[in-house]
């Protein structure tokens, strides 16, 4: 089930530098008046090691689907204007930003709510994945195993 | 091969710290009637001892939504295994 993409909402997965200007820029429209957003970027330690830099991977299809149903429940839960997720993939350094949010409303609180909903359920749902390079070799990042269900409900027969 | 009519062709992909450990991505592959992605898992464990380890932390996804583990597959159905993720 692919969630309907809100025509103002802008959710991607990109492999160059992601500049947050540009895209706060896009998100402003007369009948708003708050954008909150979120700018997550690479630290450069990790577990008290020295992080030389990260890499992004994803399950790209199924990343986008996710991406796409947290901006429809955004819209669902709070009353918002427009949903902003852009994701990096790929080689990061320390200090660039691997996520951004952007959420518009015309009142803050719910675009601090549904931003703070966003990053929250991005860390907790989207299938990416994020390999921490040190002096001394790379691991995967300690992750969060997303929820799924437990059984398949058997009432619908197979169509 | 046996008849078409008793197998079901399903894709499978392999991510994060799995795609290590079963060191391939992706392939596809024929299943008797019935397989469930529990018994999918348990063909790779199999061949891969390492990664049964991993069963407990590992979610997965049929036509990229979140499955459980007794979804019958269909022919054509794309499944992934799936580490904890660890995006943002």
């Amino acid at each position: 089930m692919t969630a309907p993409l809100d025509h103002n909402d802008v959710i991607e997965l990109v492999r160059e530098p992601i500049d947050p200007l540009p895209l706060v820029r896009h998100l402003r429209a007369p009948e708003d008046g708050a954008i909150v957003t979120f700018d997550g970027f690479v630290r450069n330690q990790s577990h008290d090691r020295a992080t030389l830099y990260l890499d992004y991977e994803a399950y790209e299809s199924m990343a986008l689907g996710k991406m796409r149903e947290i901006a429809a429940e955004l819209h669902e839960k709070y009353p918002i204007d427009r949903v902003l997720i852009v994701h990096r993939l790929g080689r990061l350094e320390i200090g660039e930003t691997s996520v951004f949010i952007a959420v518009s409303a015309p009142h803050r609180a719910a675009a601090f709510d549904a931003c703070r909903f966003a990053i929250d359920t991005l860390k907790r749902t989207v299938p990416i994945w994020k390999k921490e390079y040190f002096e001394d070799g790379a691991v995967w990042a300690d992750g969060e195993l997303p929820p799924a269900p437990l059984a398949t409900p058997r009432a619908k027969p197979a169509s | 091969m046996p008849p078409v009519s008793q197998t079901v062709r399903v894709k499978v992909l392999f991510f994060g710290r799995l795609k290590d450990v079963v060191r391939q991505s992706e392939e596809s592959l024929y299943l008797s009637d019935a397989s469930t992605i529990e018994q999918l898992f348990a063909l790779y464990a199999g061949r891969i001892p390492e990664l049964a380890k991993y069963r407990s932390s590992v979610v997965a996804s049929r036509n990229q939504e979140f499955a459980a583990w007794d979804t019958l597959l269909r022919t054509g159905d794309e499944v992934a295994f799936l580490p904890p993720v660890s995006g943002g």
